[in-house]
């Protein structure tokens, strides 16, 4: 027997059986070339604008201070760059979360359609692909970059819904692709193959038992393709003994078990996303990852805070009502959190097989779809970035000018050595991608 | 004597060698003491050295071995012309005679080789349609099975809202397909509420009610439910299409196979793909939506189906009732080996080993995530480990197709719910230990004996292709499947379900190769009209065709070959020049009796049996001498490409290939392939009719000389098809490969009169196909079953 195609077939299971009728269009399953460096890009997501004043610095440049909202990531300072000033310029169909939403990524319009949101036209699908799949496209374009997944997206208590607030990610105009936020979900998608090779190997041993039996009760003749089934079954075993479960290049994370997705456990399922994504990028699962925390609109209650009303309802009280502002700010210092929790395990995770941290090499962007939820303006929209992924220069705040967000999409790409001349709508690319580094 | 030979071999490996070596040294039906005929001596003198003792052929020399099914006076005449090679002029005459006597009788002839190799029943494992049939059998018997039925259509719920509830109804109808365009017309709802209340009123006079109507709304939703019925195994691309919103649920309760609420852009077609296995219904919604701002309202249900173009999905597919889940296996299985031209289970192969190890994971899976209504457990946990404990012995069970013995529930059962860190862990162990064991791959390995749960397994896996059903478990359990007559009346049963229609037709699909028609596409110009939505529509067509036949009362096997009535849609019969009643749905309509016959006319066999540009008599013609009379054709010795028909102009197709097959060499096969193929000739290459090609008079002369060496000549089709009617050997062909593809079985290991009792069977009972299945089924279940007892 073929043990090139055995080992083949195993290195395949890795896949899970349920997208097992595709084999032929994945590419490679083994390892990227480690000698390269292994660039990331993470984008998360909160959503319902923020609180300005309590969230970008007054100052300009190196010397600045954190606010409120950001303090939970004051360690991380100097590898942080707060870029104010960046506009959501897509017009047309669509309320401002909708396109605030589905143009976030993708820089791009809304295609008319049957969404009708608070305001506005009603609205469809995005009209183009998002800029984390455009970076994925380009890795996964080589071999030395190529990895099992391409991208992930994590999603942390969205709505089962589908619809243009629930997407920001697209792989095509009219194709967005909905985030898994179960974590266990994610977790049979990542590990499913190593349940399936420890069942498949418990049973091995009963299968030969069962094997040798009713090879004696039949005829000489017929033994003939017993014995080579059981030859096949033999195979299996070996090549299942072989394999090293440390080939996944670390432990395989343990969850928790019986966490339901609901509102309450969002700050477990938040962690336990995170952790899945650090574990995925430990293996190179996948060199793209987005986190979505509940969706445009969302109505995230977080009684943990003490706050028990809606998000999305908090964020339309005026400016002067001091009990919004002050849970509007707990809720975004939450996320704030969140995310501080994320660059903490990157920075602590030495990069494998590479000098350094993770975090050294993974840019992380933390945005919003709105600059502020009671005005729904599409200016100012939070764009937070840490991390040395794309080799921006880091401990700053900017204060850009009216500046197209659809720059900021391309710097991403240049970060990774793709140098696209636009992204999105190409009327907002105008003066090219912006000069971070 | 032999008898005893083989038993013993069977026992003893020196025995089984003793008897080869008797075998090499007696040649066949010549007995040992017998002096060397001349035929042999001529053999032995001539042609040894290059054919070998017994016609085996020899390594470097001519390495294919002498068999075949030529009469001895044409094996006489190719040898007077060819052999030996260089030389003929040294065998001719009586000489030639005698030595195809003599080869005839000995090796070459089927009869000399069936005696020569003794055929028998292998042990085979599933094949891929009887694995599939098999694990959805298996999990739909923890929930249901719907058949076919006589109801068709989808059931309609028309609301006068986005909101599908009872009070917003305002209409529930059948609906024989999804097709609608309500155009930027949004009053059309009142127009249903209008005729239904016309209607009411006719009925009661209930003028007042029209009063209270509801409001015509410009928003308003449809709901359209029941199953699809897959006639055919394999990938379906199904295509939701409207200018609105709406989901398409398909075989999934828990999410929507085509999510289509989102309304985007211009988009209008929403398609996805699943793999279906034929004769089975899958459970279908659509959730159509129109809102305010939409100015028109339009709604269809295509799909394209396996072979065929995108189209409507015709009312004969649609059943307005639901039907239960069916378990899809997405993994994909290598093909079976059809080298003896059925598939069949006698050999594994690591690929196909892989695959059942995919399928058990998946299945496995697929199990899981409804385990809690499959097993029934209810909300409280303490009685988990129970039920799930007695679903994995049925699962497990019903898999082997017979009651587990103690020893089976120990090593599949309780070992795992004892070894398993959890009890779903258990389940998915026996549910993989179970898939991948041999008592489930290799029916009847376990069971030396021949009992009646191996004859419950034996029929279900003859008809359906699949496990045994709870009421043939039970007969088994009754012992009541040793009386003949409980398996007649089984087997009566049986036989009136979906799967049987599944297997037969592909059964036909094989007979008439249509997997293997090409040049499907025609010359560009040659044929004005022809498309391959046309050719869709030609497949449909012989697919009706047959199942008219096969599944009316008669199921008369001479009207395959006689009918003039095709079932024709209006594009066919509008390409035919056949008057037809106009709407676009298939209906049989007759065509000229005195130029069309049956099968052999059919435009779809006409056009899949010829060249993009020509007819092709050849193609035709090894069609008919394979399947229709079951004659053995070796490859052509050397391949051979078409004369071109521009390189001879003005010559008729039947002149070429006249031309290109004169020689010796090529008539060994071609005098008897082109004689059949050319009485089609009347038929171009998309099955339309001529008189004349070239403006020369189409000459449709045919003949035939049968295994006896009898000659018959006919003219054209219809004169073809009478004498395939009146044919035993074309009897025998159709009974022998039906008996081959029902029990994946050469029917020689059955015994040496069972091909003979079968067809005088057949002959007997008005030629019925169901009848003859049914006493296939029978049939080799009593042998066998008497084979093991012996």
């Amino acid at each position: 027997m073929n043990h090139h195609s055995r080992r083949e077939f195993l290195k395949h299971f890795g896949i899970g059986a349920a997208s097992l009728p595709f084999l032929g269009n994945l590419p490679s399953l083994g390892f990227a070339d480690s000698t390269q460096r292994k660039q990331r890009l993470v984008v998360m997501f909160s959503p319902n604008g923020i609180v300005p004043k309590n969230f970008w610095p007054d100052e300009e440049g190196a010397d600045f201070k954190l606010k409120s909202i950001m303090n939970p990531l004051a360690a991380y300072q100097d590898r942080m760059l707060i870029l104010n000033g960046l506009c959501d310029k897509i017009r047309g169909d669509g309320d401002s979360h909708m396109r605030g939403m589905g143009c976030l990524l993708t820089g791009t319009e809304l295609f008319p359609g049957n969404i009708q949101g608070g305001s506005h036209t009603p609205a469809g699908w995005a009209s183009g692909h998002s800029i984390d799949q455009e970076i994925k496209r380009f890795l996964q374009g080589k071999q030395e970059s190529q990895t099992r997944f391409g991208s992930l997206e994590f999603g942390v208590v969205v709505p089962e819904r589908a619809d243009t607030w629930t997407r920001m990610v697209y792989s095509g105009p009219n194709k967005p692709i909905a985030p898994i936020d179960d974590p266990y979900q994610m977790f049979s998608k990542l590990y499913g193959q190593l349940k399936d090779r420890n069942s498949l190997k418990s049973i091995l041993d009963e299968l030969q038992t069962d094997l040798g039996k009713i090879r004696n009760l039949v005829s000489a003749e017929d033994r003939k393709l017993l014995d080579q089934q059981a030859s096949f079954v033999r195979d299996m075993e070996r090549e299942l003994q072989h394999e090293n479960p440390s080939e996944v290049g670390h432990a395989v994370p343990e969850l928790e078990l019986g966490v339901q997705d609901t509102n309450d456990n969002m700050p477990k399922i938040s962690k336990m996303q995170i952790d899945l994504m650090i574990n995925s990028f430990q293996a190179d699962f996948s060199r793209i990852a987005t986190l979505q925390y509940t969706n445009s609109v969302g109505q995230a209650r977080m009684r943990w805070l003490g706050v028990e009303e809606g998000h999305h309802q908090l964020s339309h009280e005026p400016d002067d009502n001091n009990d919004a502002q002050e849970k509007l700010t707990k809720i975004n210092t939450w996320y704030a959190e969140q995310l501080a929790y994320l660059v903490k395990r990157l920075d602590e995770t030495p990069e494998p097989g590479g000098p350094g941290s993770m975090l050294d090499n993974t840019q992380i962007v933390w945005t919003n779809e709105l600059g502020k939820g009671n005005s729904h303006t599409l200016n100012d929209i939070p764009f937070v970035l840490i991390g040395g992924g794309c080799d921006f220069k880091t401990g700053r705040s900017l204060k850009l000018k009216n500046v197209p967000h659809n720059r900021l999409l391309m710097s991403f790409a240049h970060g990774f050595g793709h140098h696209i001349e636009q992204f999105g709508n190409p009327d907002h690319c105008g003066d090219g991608p912006l000069e971070l580094a | 004597m032999m008898n005893a030979i083989i038993s013993c071999a069977m026992l003893n490996r020196n025995a089984l060698k003793l008897f080869t070596i008797l075998v090499a040294f007696v040649p066949g039906p010549v007995r040992a003491e017998e002096t060397t005929s001349p035929g042999q001596a001529i053999y032995n003198k001539m042609c040894i050295d290059c054919h070998g003792k017994q016609g085996e052929g020899v390594e470097s020399v001519y390495s294919q071995s002498l068999i075949g099914d030529l009469s001895i006076q044409e094996l006489t005449a190719y040898i007077e012309k060819t052999m030996p090679e260089g030389e003929p002029e040294k065998c001719v005459g009586d000489d030639a005679e005698s030595v195809a006597r003599y080869i005839h009788e000995s090796f070459y002839s089927v009869t000399a080789q069936a005696r020569n190799q003794k055929a028998r029943i292998d042990l085979s494992r599933l094949t891929v349609d009887q694995y599939r049939n098999s694990v959805i059998d298996l999990v739909q018997s923890f929930t249901w099975r719907r058949s076919l039925g006589e109801k068709r259509g989808l059931r309609a719920e028309y609301f006068k809202s986005r909101r599908r509830s009872k009070d917003n109804r305002v209409v529930e109808r059948i609906d024989e397909r999804v097709e609608f365009d309500f155009g930027n017309e949004p009053q059309f709802l009142s127009e249903l509420i209008k005729k239904q209340d016309e209607e009411k009123a006719n009925q009661a006079e209930k003028q007042d009610e029209k009063d209270k109507n509801p409001p015509v709304q410009d928003e308003y939703s449809v709901t359209w439910s029941g199953s699809l019925y897959a006639p055919d195994t394999g990938l379906y691309r199904l295509n939701f299409k409207t200018k609105n919103s709406g989901q398409l649920w398909f075989n999934n309760e828990r999410e929507p196979l085509i999510d289509a609420r989102v309304k985007s852009g211009d988009q209008t077609d929403y398609t996805a793909s699943v793999i279906l296995q034929a004769g089975r219904l899958y459970p279908l919604r659509i959730e159509y939506f129109k809102n305010k701002t939409e100015q028109e309202g339009s709604v269809q249900l295509r799909w394209t189906r396996p072979h065929h173009t995108e189209e409507l999905v015709s009312t004969r597919y649609l059943v307005p009732e639901s039907s239960s889940w069916t378990i899809l296996i997405d993994t994909p299985f290598p093909p079976d080996d059809k080298s003896v031209g059925y598939e069949r289970g006698t050999s594994v192969s690591p690929e196909w080993d892989d695959a059942t190890t995919f399928a058990a994971l998946e299945v496995a899976d697929k199990i899981l995530e409804k385990i809690e209504s499959l097993a029934k457990l209810p909300k409280q946990k303490e009685k988990h480990r129970e039920l799930l404990k007695q679903f994995c012995e049925s699962f497990t069970e019903r898999a082997f197709r017979r009651p587990l013995s103690a020893q089976d529930r120990t090593l599949y059962i309780d070992h795992q719910f004892d070894q398993a860190e959890s009890d779903l862990i258990a389940v998915k162990r026996v549910i993989l230990l179970t898939l991948k064991s041999p008592r489930f791959l290799f029916p009847g390995a376990a069971n030396p004996d021949f009992d009646d749960f191996r004859v419950a397994e034996w029929l279900s896996l003859a008809i359906w292709d699949s496990l045994p059903d709870e009421r043939l478990l039970q007969a088994a359990a009754a012992g009541k499947l040793s009386e003949q007559r409980e398996i007649e009346l089984q087997v009566r049963r049986m036989m009136q379900d979906d799967r049987t229609r599944a297997k037969m037709r592909s059964f036909f699909h094989q007979w008439l190769n249509v997997d293997h028609y090409h040049d499907l596409s025609k010359a560009e110009g040659l044929y004005p009209g022809f498309s391959a939505e046309l050719l869709a529509d030609q497949r449909t067509s012989l697919d009706l065709f047959v199942d008219e036949v096969v599944w009316s009362e008669s199921s008369d096997y001479r009207l395959l070959l006689r009918s003039a009535q095709y079932p024709l849609n209006g594009r066919l019969a509008n390409y035919y020049g056949v008057p037809h009643p106009g709407h676009s749905e298939f209906q049989t309509v007759s065509l000229e009796p005195d130029q069309r016959a049956g099968l052999l006319t059919h435009p779809f066999l006409l056009t899949g049996l010829a060249y993009d540009d020509a007819s092709s008599p050849i193609h035709r013609g090894v069609f008919m001498s394979r399947s229709l009379l079951g004659r053995f054709l070796k490859p052509p010795p050397i391949a051979v490409a078409p004369l071109p028909v521009d390189l001879h102009p003005g010559m008729t197709t039947r002149e070429r290939v006249a031309k290109q097959t004169s020689s010796a060499t090529c008539m060994a096969c071609h005098g008897m392939i082109n004689e059949l193929g050319f009485t089609l000739e009347h038929f171009d290459a998309v099955g339309k009719y001529r008189e004349t090609e070239f403006e020369k008079p189409v000459n449709v002369a045919g003949q035939y000389l049968n295994r006896q060496g009898e000659k018959t000549e006919f003219q054209g089709a219809r004169g073809l098809s009478e004498y395939l009617v009146s044919s035993e050997e074309a009897h025998n062909a159709f009974v022998e490969q039906m008996f081959q593809f029902v029990n994946k079985q050469p029917i020689q290991a059955f015994g040496a009169e069972t091909l003979q009792k079968l067809r005088s069977e057949f002959v007997a009972n008005g030629f019925h196909i169901r009848q003859l299945i049914g006493d296939i089924a029978i049939e080799s279940a009593i042998i066998a079953r008497r084979q093991k007892e012996r």
